[in-house]
């Protein structure tokens, strides 16, 4: 009985990841000494938004804002998820209630932060059973069409946070630079999923980049995800030995877009899925320049000292196939 | 294509093991955190217990740290701290983006509070430190030198950079004792 239980588990997650291929981190718990993904497991999510405006964003103006965001997520072709609004409620985002809810909240004690996503889960079965969404009060928001100069950009936000209520981690796809005065800013993002926000006043968050098309479709394939777009998997080693969470990036110099994750075993093993088919650039890098927390759970150790390395060769990536393990090689700094 | 099968079951358990965290945040270097800290404590975690907001709406943990040194401020020899999300009973509460711990680490934690309230980490997960072995075990380490504030200008991050390296634990608190001692 046990053996056969042990078989379901593993089929199940051949099963539930018949593609070849991985981008982005996911969420993931431990139950019962197996790995459970958080992800909803039926569609359409629902949702409430909280009948609570800021100054300069009324209720009305969040519900629409935030609507945007949800169908912006769920335009994407390759992705089955879907949502629906189930009402204006007066529950606050971050009450363990059983209902998902997004809404302002003023939250003194999480200073520095924009806003965040909870999750509520049962620790028996995993199962997710509510993601909130929290926007802190504490800051000057917007929602008019081309953004305004000193607030956040409502839409922008949420977009990135829909993305981790769905089941998505950080990406690491973003160029920042240190602020002579302090603090550090957003020079560039090839993902609305990468953790540090634009400046005030900027609406450039709005659209989804392919590497968050690559994840939420990696999450919920539909349609003809798995057919015709390709992968990219092969192993990083420093010193002739692996490494683990070594970012690699896949550039397509044809459109200019760009996937990207991790090696994530013991092994140096990598696999970047949700690649148009042709000629790649690849490129490793250490995440040196990121809290390594917003990306891993601590217990992982990632080896961050090494130099930038490319793969000595453009790589093809085959429609609906992989390119086959490539080896990249990388030095101590 | 068994070997590609197992290639694949492989990474997906390796996905599944990942944990990750996620918020979007306004990052501060490591002079504001050390000029808004109430308290900068380096030391040991003890003990992680889970419970009820006062509201009884989330769960969260507090975090109880043997302290081993000060490098601002005073809270005692041992002290408590909360973070958000925890578990308790069938229920697992995650606060994307808050900070997790287990007992026995080491930790330069950065600490916030208002008013009489039970203190808080600074910014979420950018105001822990992990301390470490150097890997020829020659001492202690403190990561994200990146925190460092820019000195002349605006100065590009630059992945791979030789010259931003893990910081010695002696010259990471003599840092943040002067940082936290400065004016703005």
């Amino acid at each position: 009985m046990r053996r056969a239980f042990t078989a379901l588990v593993i089929a199940s997650l051949v099963l539930g990841h018949s593609s070849s291929a991985h981008a982005y981190l996911k969420f993931g718990v431990p139950i019962g000494g197996q790995q459970v993904t958080v992800k909803w497991a039926q569609t359409p999510v629902r949702y409430f938004v909280s009948d609570t405006g800021v100054p300069g964003v009324s209720a009305v103006d969040f519900q629409n804002a935030v609507g945007r965001a949800f169908a912006t997520w769920q335009a994407v072709p390759t992705a089955s998820i879907t949502y629906q609004l189930a009402g204006v409620t007066s529950a606050l985002p971050g009450s363990d209630d059983g209902s998902s809810v997004l809404g302002f909240r003023s939250r003194p004690d999480l200073d520095r932060v924009l806003a965040s996503t909870s999750f509520l889960i049962d620790s028996t079965t995993g199962a997710l059973i509510e993601s909130d969404i929290f926007f802190n009060s504490a800051f000057q928001w917007s929602t008019a069409a081309a953004g305004e100069t000193g607030r956040y950009d409502l839409e922008s936000i949420a977009l990135h946070e829909i993305g981790h209520f769905s089941g998505l981690g950080h990406s690491a796809l973003g160029e920042t630079e240190m602020i002579s005065t302090g603090g550090r800013r957003v020079l560039s993002a090839e993902a609305v999923m990468f953790p540090i926000a634009f400046a005030p006043g900027s609406i450039a968050a709005r659209t989804l980049k392919a590497d968050d098309i690559a994840g939420i479709s990696d999450l919920y394939p539909d349609g003809d995800f798995q057919t015709t777009d390709g992968s990219l998997s092969g192993t990083v080693t420093k010193d002739g030995q692996p490494l683990f969470g070594a970012h690699v990036v896949a550039f397509d110099p044809a459109s200019g877009s760009m996937v990207a994750s991790f090696t994530l075993n013991a092994q140096g093993q990598f696999s970047i899925g949700g690649l148009s088919p042709g000629p790649h650039v690849v490129r490793v890098e250490p995440l040196d320049d990121a809290d390594i927390d917003s990306f891993f759970d601590s217990s992982h150790t990632v080896d961050i000292d090494f130099k930038v390395a490319f793969f000595d060769q453009v790589v093809a990536v085959p429609k609906g196939g992989d390119s086959g393990q490539i080896a990249l090689k990388v030095v101590h700094k | 294509m068994i070997r590609k099968l197992f290639t694949v079951l492989a990474l997906s358990i390796l996905l599944y093991a990942l944990p990750v965290r996620a918020t979007v945040v306004i990052p501060a270097d490591l002079g504001e955190l050390s000029r808004d800290a109430l308290a900068i404590a380096r030391g040991r975690v003890a003990a992680l217990d889970a419970q009820w907001t006062e509201d009884h709406g989330t769960i969260e943990t507090m975090v109880t740290l043997e302290v081993e040194s000060y490098l601002k401020g005073s809270l005692g020899s041992t002290l408590r701290f909360r973070v958000p999300g925890g578990e308790l009973g069938r229920f697992r509460s995650i606060v994307v983006g808050a900070p997790e711990f287990a007992v026995n680490q080491r930790i330069v934690v950065f600490l916030g509070a208002r008013g009489p309230s039970v203190p808080h980490v600074l910014g979420l997960n950018q105001g822990v430190f992990h301390v470490s072995r150097a890997a020829d075990n020659s001492g202690w380490l403190v990561t994200s030198p990146v925190m460092m504030p820019a000195t002349a200008g605006n100065v590009r991050v630059v992945r791979g950079d030789p010259a931003r390296r893990p910081l010695a634990l002696d010259q990471f608190e003599q840092t943040v004792r002067s940082l936290a001692g400065a004016t703005k």
